[in-house]
């Protein structure tokens, strides 16, 4: 059966089954997965996979249920488990379907790889670490092509088909000299194009260098308020924590937000603009179908240090009665700075360059604590050397206010294009 | 429960080669009301078929989400056709493992599913308790979550089986204010292996932990920044089991070991204080089940305890049957996958920091300055063995007694350094099983630990 022969059958199934509203999907998906282990390939991988979703209405009571079995029997049973959930549940109007939006089909990626060229990538890589980085071991790496079709719609007439495939690659890397080990370090990147080598893509060859580096990190003495400069990497971590902990449905429908009534103000350092765009084209695979069902937007979140939206679902903005935000992924896109990451290192008097961060997710406080991962200490405006045993403190909103600059340079791996952000009054402790 | 589709289609493995079929299904509910609000009500089911085959060093693996019989043989054949394509790319000739007998491990246990509604109506019953009783709370949660695994393994030359894996929990999150307008929270999990109806047939057995939480609430929301600092501390049972699991146990994964982990060049040699004593547990402890208990792993490989550090020596590692005859040691079953579309690699169990002597009374009252860090809400480490763990809930101790509660802070060290600085443990031992391991998958592990006295990096503000 084709997936749309399935998704109509399932509408089928929907309306004889359910007096109300409801939304569903359908989909298949493929992957041929490369997995290494130090260095050599280990294991090949090939996965079927497809997948159905429905979300039944009962008046004003919701319930889902998903599952995998697409023939008529395993869809009857979902729509029949989703039915039983809506039974039970409280009678909540804010649970809704998207209204009705016109039909659209969205291709993005390459459909039809060349895994031969992939595989070739793959091991040039491979030669390439072994002949520039003689240190660094690659102990487990991951290159994969998927492929995948979904149906997406509703009882309000919306239906959007969403398709494509991309090629993946990413590793965990650590380096050694005898005994001496490093700690552990990941790069990856997603790409529709096989026209270069993979050393050139990302923050690969960042991530190898930077390993190599780190193979004799030294502990810092004592506590100071520093300067860290955060990599890509580390920027876009901060960034999501930023987004869960200060806008998300669930701190705003619970009222804990810091940034609560704070849209339109200032809440950040006016160079900072963070949008999400998934249909940027430096974005491999962007979202296209919101997870309540809207057609994605290119949306900004915070623009030049002022809040423009909290960013809320369907049932979030209908719980709050503020704007629904159409954009569920997170495509990440940082506005870039006017100096290089050169000119922000040498203006840094003493403090780290974040490579990494291993800390807990911050409360709704905005609190941070952690340890600093795959970095590198400055001072007076040279970098000194890898650390170790370093813990970085500080306020997730804090740090976004206290800005010392935004780099030229900006990381694209595929799915987001961050540049390096140096923020001021982070408290740095060694041993 | 999944009935037996597969056995008759072992004819078709390949000589040579070693091969595993596996037919799994995974099971999710899940409810969570927000400050009563039913935002999520969801059921979930996958099943299919895998099959992984070991060609001399090279592996093959093929999934389909189908669970027929059609379905186990087109995996089979695609991941022999795997195993032996990787294996022409990757030229290796390494000889199979040897098989450590055959045979047939019984069902252990069945899974039992409660309707929908009366998941909603046990939260909405907690839910209930905790807005009447403690109507300041700025904020409250309770999460109903439910998983399970489902599998029958076949292998070529060693054990097969129909083995289940149900979970289920109930976790009641609270918020609060300081008096500066700061939110506060902790969280509780109930619940552990087995059905709905093993655990929440009486909601009330959860009100008197319910009231405990509160209560340290209450006091975290009057709490102090710990002073940062290399500090003695007493860490509690659950911050016992995650330093066996994330600091510790990560690092004695063969496949991290081979991969450059502070465990390679330290098998044999002190890790420990001789008071540290640690094994991942397959599925007994103390006379009793494991909190997640492993009978057969996803190779076939009958499942045993792992011993891994004995007073305070490293005896051994985590392994799976490729890597156990690397390092000379004997698989203990630790090679699991999550869903039917995951090949097995060395996982964690039931990994524990076993039990002392002394009380939990005498290691808080021989403290003169430090601290109780009591619960933990994740944590991380590295190859190196540093960890970082996030401490949610911690008093002071002052002259023996304690203090204080703490707000928010963090925890660090480096566990074969921190390990040697243990010098009294606890009688008892406290389990954790709600929560997941990642580890290119995700799985559901055990993890316990008593409370210890040592020495750590404490992070203030």
């Amino acid at each position: 059966m084709t997936l749309k022969a399935t998704a109509d059958l399932m509408e089928r199934i929907l309306r004889e089954e359910t007096p109300g509203k409801y939304s569903y999907s359908v989909s298949q998906n493929e992957k041929q997965e490369l997995n290494l282990e130090n260095g050599e390939f280990k294991l090949l991988r090939t996965v079927f996979g497809s997948g159905a979703s429905a979300r039944v209405f009962l008046g004003a009571k919701m319930g889902a249920a998903s599952g995998n079995d697409i023939t008529e029997e395993g869809l009857r049973k979902l729509v029949g488990e989703a039915a039983a959930a809506a039974e039970s549940a409280n009678e909540d109007p804010c649970h809704d379907i998207a209204p009705h939006q016109r039909e659209e089909v969205f291709v993005q990626g390459v459909t039809e790889p060349d895994m031969d060229r992939f595989i070739e990538r793959i091991r040039e890589f491979l030669d390439t670490v072994a002949r520039e980085y003689p240190k660094v071991r690659i102990m487990s790496g991951i290159g994969s092509f998927d492929r995948w079709n979904r149906i997406t719609r509703n009882a309000n007439g919306t239906a959007f088909e969403s398709r494509g495939g991309q090629y993946f690659f990413e590793m965990d890397i650590c380096a050694g000299d005898g005994e001496k080990t490093t700690g552990l370090d990941y790069a990856g990147f997603s790409t529709k194009a096989l026209d270069r080598p993979f050393i050139e893509m990302g923050d690969l060859r960042r991530h190898l260098e930077d390993i190599q580096n780190s193979i004799n990190p030294e502990p810092i003495e004592g506590k100071f308020e520093g300067t860290v400069i955060l990599t890509p990497g580390s920027a876009a971590n901060f960034i999501e924590m930023l987004v869960d902990n200060y806008i998300s449905d669930s701190v705003v429908i619970n009222g804990t937000s810091q940034w609560l009534d704070k849209v339109g103000e200032q809440v950040a350092d006016g160079r900072l603009t963070v949008s999400l765009k998934p249909f940027d084209e430096r974005i491999v695979i962007g979202e296209r179908v919101t997870g309540s069902g809207f057609r994605s937007e290119d949306v900004t979140l915070i623009e030049k240090g002022v809040l423009k939206t909290h960013r809320l679902s369907l049932y979030g903005s209908n719980k709050t009665g503020r704007p629904v935000v159409k954009n569920t992924g997170f495509d990440l896109v940082v506005e870039n700075g006017e100096k290089t990451l050169a000119e922000l290192i040498a203006s840094v008097d003493r403090g780290l360059i974040l490579g990494g961060f291993s800390g807990g997710q911050p409360g709704t406080n905005g609190e941070f604590s952690g340890v600093a991962k795959n970095s590198f200490l400055i001072e007076k405006g040279k970098i000194k050397g890898a650390v170790t045993e370093t813990m970085v403190n500080g306020n997730l909103g804090e740090a976004f206010r206290r800005i010392r600059g935004i780099s030229k340079e900006v990381l694209c791996d595929g799915g987001s294009v961050v540049p390096y952000i140096a923020v001021d009054g982070i408290v740095i402790s060694g041993k | 429960m999944l009935q037996d589709i597969i056995g008759n289609k072992t004819s078709l493995f390949s000589d040579g080669v070693q091969t595993v079929l596996r037919g799994q299904e995974n099971r999710n509910r899940r409810v969570v009301l927000l400050k009563g609000n039913l935002v999520q009500n969801s059921r979930s089911e996958t099943r299919g078929i895998n099959a992984r085959v070991n060609d001399h060093g090279t592996f093959g693996f093929a999934s389909i989400a189908e669970y027929t019989p059609e379905a186990a043989e087109k995996v089979i054949r695609a991941a022999t056709e795997n195993a032996g394509a990787l294996r022409r790319h990757s030229g290796r000739n390494a000889p199979l493992p040897p098989s450590k007998g055959t045979g047939e491990i019984p069902l252990n246990a069945a899974i039992q599913d409660a309707p929908q509604k009366e998941l909603i109506e046990l939260c909405r019953t907690v839910d209930s308790y905790i807005a009447e009783k403690y109507p300041d709370l700025t904020s409250r949660t309770v999460v109903y979550y439910e998983d399970s695994q489902d599998r029958i393994v076949y292998s070529s030359d060693a054990f097969c089986g129909h083995l289940v894996t149900p979970r289920c929990y109930v976790y009641v999150m609270m918020s609060a204010e300081t008096k500066d307008g700061v939110p506060v929270e902790l969280f509780h999990a109930f619940g552990g292996f087995g059905s709905f109806y093993d655990h929440f047939r009486e909601p009330e057995k959860m009100y008197p932990e319910i009231d405990r939480l509160y209560k340290r609430l209450m006091d975290k929301k009057e709490g102090v920044y710990a002073e940062a600092g290399y500090r003695t501390v007493v860490l509690g049972g659950m911050m016992g089991g995650m330093l066996a699991h994330e600091a510790v146990g990560h690092t004695v994964e063969a496949d991290l070991v081979r991969g450059g982990s502070v465990a390679g060049p330290n098998l044999n040699k002190r890790v420990g204080s001789e008071v540290v004593n640690m094994v991942d547990f397959a599925h007994s402890y103390a006379g009793g089940a494991a909190p997640l208990p492993v009978f057969l792993d996803d190779e076939g490989t009958r499942a045993e305890d792992a011993g891994l550090i004995s007073d305070g020596i490293l005896t051994g590692y985590m392994n799976d049957r490729e890597s156990a005859v690397e390092y000379g040691m004997a698989p203990a079953g630790n090679a699991r996958g999550w869903t039917f579309s995951d090949e097995p690699i060395i996982r964690m169990r039931n990994t524990c920091i076993l039990p002392g002597k002394n009380t939990v009374e005498e290691l808080i009252a021989s403290v003169d300055d430090g601290y109780y860090l009591i619960n933990s809400g994740n944590g991380q480490a590295d190859l190196t063995g540093e960890f970082m763990f996030g401490v949610t809930c911690g008093y002071e101790i002052k002259n023996g007694k304690l203090g204080r509660a703490l707000l928010d802070t963090t925890v660090t060290g480096v566990a074969f350094e921190m390990l040697k600085t243990v010098d009294m443990v606890s009688d008892t031992v406290e389990w954790c099983s709600s929560g997941f391991c990642g580890k290119k998958q995700p799985m559901a592990v055990g993890m316990g630990g008593p409370h210890m006295r040592c020495k750590i990096m404490i992070g203030g503000r």
